[in-house]
């Protein structure tokens, strides 16, 4: 689509809005004639639609606009008194625009709708002599009416209006044109398809039941009474010509657009939310019912309907995504006038080159992107392009250029701000900052090219020598830095010196549902937006150094300091992390991270939820979301949490020593065993086996309740019994639990069952069990192999 | 301060003494245990009252509030008000329910001890908070009195505020 049809489009999309809300105008100026307000809203669209339809040569439209905004200045500056004829030819004028306006929807031309007698009419009321030269739009390119159509229609408008002769004249003038313009026509060889309604705007059974020619004015009354109906069959008439129009010929196509409450969007959007946290639940759960059910017919089912339902609900999501898409040319498209401001103002040579410009984002995210990437445009040329003469010495052409281009990458929106101006100096860089004292001399030392560039982004600093109108008040690039880490987007700065700088902005496509990284530690599950996230590395704990109080470790080239996330978090340590943990490498603007966590989960997309205002503003936590399972996940706050890390010192890694002192038994009872079996008959015989002993007995009925006995912390157990065979959690899996708890790692566990192979007693070994007793057995076994492995005092015998 | 509060706290006694009993004078509340004591809030404050559920911890906040748990969709508030009202922290029983409490946008859900029973009282058996506690910063909405036992009626407001 070449500019100039984009340009048509737009106007006649903002021209039709206009007129929508015109017609409630006109309705209510019927009952209000006075109404100034109105009038000057009228008059606004007449001046609006002259303006464009000058611009894109509507001589015809802009002829009648221009008397319509004649007459309507002086109403609305109070010189012409609105009587009903003024209101009368008003109305007249408003019609016979909208038929133009529809005239060239179809035909890309406003020829073939005589507008004369009206403007001599708007023009005698504006006190002029009614004389003027009508101008005849040139023959339309794309000819539509059929050779049939009788001619009348379209002047219906001023028939009420005209004298005999002059309608007379009309006819006749009319008709030449109209035969000249067949004949162009049949030329053209364009088939003429079934006939296409023009928008009568004048009401038709008035001319009909009164045919003769009324006296210059009509009367008022029975016009402005008409008028609404006249406008509805207008409105019809218009629909009709929109459904006639693409089967015949291929006139202007129009945007079909609604506009759309972004309320209404922001609602969809958030029952969509709480589908795709529906989906995830039926994913989950479905999961678990094939396992439980395995191998069932059902489930073949089961599966089709879950996978579709899931497909549906991101497809659904996408669409109303879609919905809420706005080109992020919106924004680019006020940099060239700007960039043409500054380079006079700075007497620079500055070109823009953009590219990309239909690359599409949230609406959000497009309103906020304007203002931080107006700062960087407008420090790239005060900072970044240098002046011409500079530029020649240093070899360069004389202008320099910005480029601005717009990309997707992935899940996100990349835009890449370029110059080829001086660069950064990463030594000036530090000298002014060490200067500003924003870092330490010992700091700057250790910082590298990348780091240094990100000090523009620190509050107070400003590397212009002079501070101009333009930039340099130092309070630019820490706005920019907050709004894109606002929006969870990362900032890269690479820059050469005498070559030019490249800053890109990765931003995720959209705010409400965002894939995130769900990470585990001890007993706890976060969210890390994944925009956020680099890479994961998985480490044994000795690659880990304390370097100044601070944990780091060596990542490929770089050094990257670490912080647990138990530590920010507060996690109580219950568990035994192992030997290994994992590094999630956090980037956020241009700093990094690393994050120790216990265990990776997965990546799960997930909805943001607020916490309510009582929960507002948590530091680090950027919302909640609702998992598969139904329970609730924290998000992190990456710019919150790398802000909260500095301040953490380091003992990421530091074992918790305290096993707990063991108290001293005094006598028999302080002993605690618990049994763990499903058979109520089995825990009989060990209850009995035991008893004599005088120990105190705990049971449980399988492996998860014991669980849940252990984790409430009531009892200081001194051994367990536990059975292998068990519904819920097995002997095995309970094992495997229990040893995960830092405090239970040297609980003797005994395996107390039927099971005699060789293997199982192996797996009993694999999962932490210290003694394995087969049933049947003799009760003073069981008891002397408790004794021994609780260190029962004898004296208690 | 104290003198003007005692005065609108008299002209309201005055009033609810000089109208006749009508429904309009009867309030419904709900009450219930949290240690020792009966406390109330009013019935339309209510929005649910649920068993206990799994909640998620919520880190950076004061112990009595126990983190966020999910009704239905929403993610709420849970706060402990054992732990809020200075008492140890009781480990959750079958009588243990949350309280969801709403006034306006602000929801919270609330972990008591036990429930007791829907209360209608008369206005007039609802006596003052005790002056001792600052009249602005009590949680306490005034005393209620009914067949030999005592309720202490909570403001609705104060409860759900942030006060961290």
């Amino acid at each position: 689509m070449d500019e100039f049809q984009e340009i048509l489009q737009d106007f006649l999309v903002e021209s039709f809005e206009l007129i929508e809300q015109l017609d409630q105008d006109l309705v209510e100026l019927e009952s209000r004639p006075d109404d100034l307000e109105l009038l000057n809203g009228i008059f606004r669209v007449a001046h609006t639609v002259k303006g464009a339809s000058s611009f894109l040569n509507f001589d015809v439209l802009t002829h009648l606009t221009h008397h319509m905004e004649d007459v309507l200045n002086k109403a609305r500056h109070g010189e012409l008194a609105i009587t009903a004829e003024v209101m009368d030819v008003v109305l007249e004028s408003i019609d016979l625009m909208k038929s133009l306006l529809s005239r060239i929807r179809d035909t890309s031309s406003d020829g073939g709708i005589e507008v004369g007698e009206c403007v001599k009419r708007l023009d005698k009321i504006s006190g002029g002599s009614g004389d003027v030269h009508t101008p005849v739009a040139a023959a339309p390119i794309v000819e539509e009416k059929p050779v049939e159509e009788p001619k009348v229609n379209q002047d219906e408008p001023d028939y009420d209006s005209m004298g005999a002769d002059e309608v007379e004249a009309e006819i006749e003038r009319l008709l030449k044109e109209r035969q000249d313009q067949d004949k162009a026509k049949r030329a053209a060889k364009i088939a003429a398809g079934e006939s296409v309604p023009e928008a009568p705007p004048e009401p038709m059974d008035e001319v009909e039941s009164k045919p003769a020619p009324k006296p210059v004015p009509a009367p008022a009354p029975v016009a402005v009474q008409a008028s609404p109906r006249a406008m509805a069959k207008a409105k019809q008439d218009e629909d009709d010509a929109k459904a006639a129009a693409p089967a015949t010929r291929a006139p202007t196509v129009v945007e079909q657009t609604i506009r759309v409450d972004v309320k209404r969007l922001d609602h969809l959007m958030n029952l969509i939310g709480e589908l795709v946290l529906a989906k995830n639940r039926l994913i989950k759960i479905n999961v678990d019912v094939e396992e439980r059910y395995e191998g069932e017919e059902f489930l073949e089912e089961l599966n089709q309907v879950v996978s579709i339902v899931s497909l549906v609900t991101t497809d659904l999501q996408i669409a109303v995504m879609k919905t809420r898409m706005l080109p992020i040319g919106k924004v680019f498209n006020k940099f060239p006038r700007m960039i043409r401001d500054l380079s006079r103002e700075l007497n620079k040579k500055i070109e823009l080159e953009i590219s990309g410009e239909d690359t599409e984002l949230d609406k959000s995210i497009v309103e906020e992107i304007g203002d931080p990437l107006v700062h960087i445009i407008r420090n790239s040329c005060d900072h970044g392009v240098e002046t011409p003469d500079i530029r020649l010495a240093a070899g360069k052409t004389e202008s320099g250029t910005i480029t601005l281009k717009a990309y997707n990458e992935g899940n996100a929106i990349v835009i890449q701000i370029d110059d080829d101006g001086k660069g950064l100096d990463p030594e000036m860089l530090k000298n002014k900052s060490v200067e500003k004292g924003i870092i330490t001399e010992a700091e700057a030392d250790v910082l590298s090219d990348k780091e240094a560039f990100a000090l523009i982004f620190k509050p107070g600093f400003s590397t212009a020598a002079a501070v101009t109108s333009v930039s340099g008040r130092g309070v630019g690039m820490d706005v920019v830095k907050t709004n894109i880490e606002k929006l969870n987007g990362i900032i890269d700065i690479e820059s050469e010196i005498g070559v030019g700088t490249s800053m890109k902005l990765k931003i995720p496509l959209t705010l409400a549902i965002i894939q995130a990284l769900l990470v585990g530690v001890q007993e706890e599950h976060y969210a890390i937006p994944l925009a956020s996230v680099l890479e994961t590395v998985r480490i044994s704990k000795d690659e880990i150094y304390t370097v100044e109080n601070r944990s780091v470790m060596r990542l490929r080239d770089d050094v990257l300091s670490l912080v647990h996330i138990g530590d920010i978090f507060e996690v109580e340590r219950i568990l035994d992390s192992g030997e290994h943990a994992y590094v999630v490498v956090l980037g956020l603007g241009s700093s990094k991270l690393g994050l120790i966590v216990d265990t990776l989960v997965g990546q799960e997309e997930i909805v943001i939820k607020s916490m309510g205002d009582y929960l507002k503003g948590i530091e680090g936590i950027a919302g909640a979301t609702i998992r598969g399972d139904g329970g609730v996940t924290l998000i992190v706050d990456v710019a919150a949490l790398m802000q909260i890390a500095k301040g953490v010192k380091a003992k990421a890694m530091v074992e918790d020593t305290s096993a707990g002192s063991k108290r001293e038994k005094s006598r028999a009872s302080d002993y605690k065993v618990m049994i763990v079996d499903d058979s109520k008959t089995d825990r009989m015989i060990m209850r009995k086996a035991l008893e004599s002993l005088g120990v105190t007995i705990v049971e449980a009925g399988d492996g998860q309740e014991a669980l849940n006995v252990l984790k409430q912390g009531d009892h200081n157990f001194d051994a367990m019994l536990i059975d292998i065979e068990m519904p819920r959690m097995d002997g095995y899996t309970l094992a495997g639990e229990i040893k995960k708890y830092n405090k239970y790692k040297n609980l003797p566990l005994i395996a107390v069952t039927s099971r005699t192979g060789k293997s199982d007693r192996m797996r009993g070994v694999e999962s932490g069990m210290v003694e394995y007793i087969t049933k049947p057995y003799s009760a003073d076994y069981l008891s002397s192999v408790v004794q021994r492995n609780v260190n029962f005092k004898s004296e208690f015998l | 301060m104290s003198d003007k509060l005692k005065q609108i706290i008299n002209k309201q006694g005055e009033q609810q003494i000089g109208s006749t009993e009508h429904s309009a004078d009867i309030v419904q509340l709900v009450g219930f245990i949290i240690g020792e004591e009966e406390y109330a809030v009013p019935i339309l404050t209510i929005q649910e009252i649920i068993k206990p559920i799994r909640w998620t911890r919520v880190p950076q906040t004061p112990a009595y509030v126990l983190g966020v748990f999910n009704l239905r969709g929403s993610v709420i508030p849970l706060i402990d008000l054992r732990t809020k009202f200075g008492l140890r922290p009781l480990k959750h029983s079958d009588e243990t329910r949350f309280f969801v409490l709403k006034q306006g946008d602000e929801v919270a859900g609330f972990v008591i001890d036990r429930l007791t029973m829907a209360i209608r009282i008369k206005k007039s058996d609802i006596g003052a908070a005790p002056d001792t506690i600052a009249a602005d910063d009590s949680m306490i909405a005034g005393v209620g009195k009914q067949a030999g036992r005592i309720l202490t009626i909570l403001k609705v407001d104060k409860l759900l505020a942030r006060d961290f």
